[in-house]
């Protein structure tokens, strides 16, 4: 019979004890509401998307989708990361709060997928820039792929005991940082002027991100905030 | 054989080299870059009102590049609009071809990729920058004398 009644309320139980340890416990509420970054840079995050709707449903794991990374602890990294886009996407795991977590979804963050053999711009594997936990292949990955990759995450994240893991990231500290470029800063040849009622002019980043880049050097482990 | 396109250039006395027609029967001009913006301005004037698409290659490692546009004349009630495909051939060295972004307004970030890519400079243009590598980014990516760089991250994944 198709009950509303939560069965447990049903039941006498008096003077119940789950015994626990606050370790297991801070992990099983931080696996059980792992919110994902809304990040995808290519096909990979179609199929990524896909899970966003009913019918692969992921927020019964608890993954809601969040558009800042403040307040995401996972990001996928769905789609090729290019030259141009390695800084975004080094800036955007900076920005998320500790404990965070990474997937490579798709061949292209494994290896550089199609583009790893002629490609002058393409990022030979995500992990030269952030440190990944899981790697789905797949070019694109099935979204049922992508939940089993979620699930082998969440056991990652339910045998973990917290100094352990400040202590490895410390030793890996140099596992993931970006080399200096040392890319001359250019001035166009000719920089004139669109009319300025009808475009929209952006403000330039290319030096933000070289300072970026050599900051990387110097980080710091900081305290968790979570 | 001569096109429709050259016989009219002719008659005016305009400078031009037919290259003959490609697969689909399109006629194909060769022109000058020097004399390219003129022509560009006569053609519009002409009634080809429509750039379909601009270009770029590279002909020979350190040699020649090439900037091609495909023209189409569109007008009421016609269901095969006269085409026309334009090549501007450059050296390496001198690298300067009128930017036709004032004739045509759509050759605007197609030219930047052009330039973006192979290092062809219009001048005129009204902002001329790279639109898909990085700013900083040295060298043309898709010349053919072009060597990537060996950065770390270009590096094969372990």
């Amino acid at each position: 019979m198709n009950s509303i009644e939560f069965p447990l309320r049903d039941r006498t139980t008096q003077n119940s004890v789950i015994s626990t340890t606050l370790n297991e416990l801070s992990n099983w509420s931080r696996l059980s509401s792992l919110w994902p970054l809304l990040y995808g840079t290519s096909c990979c995050f179609i199929e990524f998307a896909s899970l966003i709707g009913s019918r692969f449903d992921f927020d019964r794991y608890g993954l809601v989708p969040r558009s800042s990374p403040r307040q995401a602890d996972l990001i996928l990294t769905a789609g090729t990361v290019t030259m141009k886009m390695a800084p975004s996407l080094v800036r955007l795991y900076e920005q998320m709060p500790e404990p965070k977590y990474v997937i490579a979804i798709g061949a292209c963050t494994i290896t550089g997928g199609m583009f790893s053999t002629d490609s002058y711009s393409t990022v030979r594997g995500v992990d030269k820039l952030i440190p990944v936990d899981v790697y789905l292949p797949g070019c694109p990955p099935k979204p049922e792929a992508v939940i089993d990759a979620i699930t082998k995450l969440r056991k990652k994240i339910s045998r973990e005991i917290y100094e352990k893991q400040i202590r490895s990231q410390r030793e890996n500290k140099n596992r993931f940082f970006t080399t200096n470029h040392k890319f001359h800063v250019g001035r166009s040849t000719q920089t004139g002027n669109y009319d300025q009622g009808f475009f929209f002019q952006p403000p330039s980043t290319s030096e933000i991100s070289l300072t970026h880049f050599s900051n990387i050097k110097k980080r710091v482990q900081y305290p968790p905030t979570k | 054989m001569q096109g429709r396109l050259s016989a009219w250039l002719v008659k005016h006395g305009l400078i031009h080299r037919s290259l003959g027609f490609d697969y689909q029967g399109i006629e194909t001009l060769q022109i000058k870059p020097e004399a390219w913006h003129s022509i560009a301005v006569i053609l519009y004037v002409y009634g080809y009102n429509y750039l379909r698409s601009q270009c770029a290659y590279d002909v020979a490692p350190g040699g020649l590049l090439a900037s091609v546009y495909h023209l189409t004349r569109i007008e009421c009630g016609i269901d095969q609009p006269e085409e026309v495909c334009i090549k501007v051939f450059v050296q390496g060295k001198i690298l300067g071809i009128p930017s036709i972004f004032w004739v045509w307004k759509s050759a605007d970030f197609q030219e930047r990729e052009s330039y973006d890519m192979l290092g062809i400079s219009y001048y005129n243009h009204p902002r001329l920058k790279r639109i898909l590598m990085p700013e900083s980014w040295i060298g043309w990516p898709l010349r053919k004398d072009y060597i990537a760089p060996n950065f770390y991250e270009i590096q094969d994944a372990h």
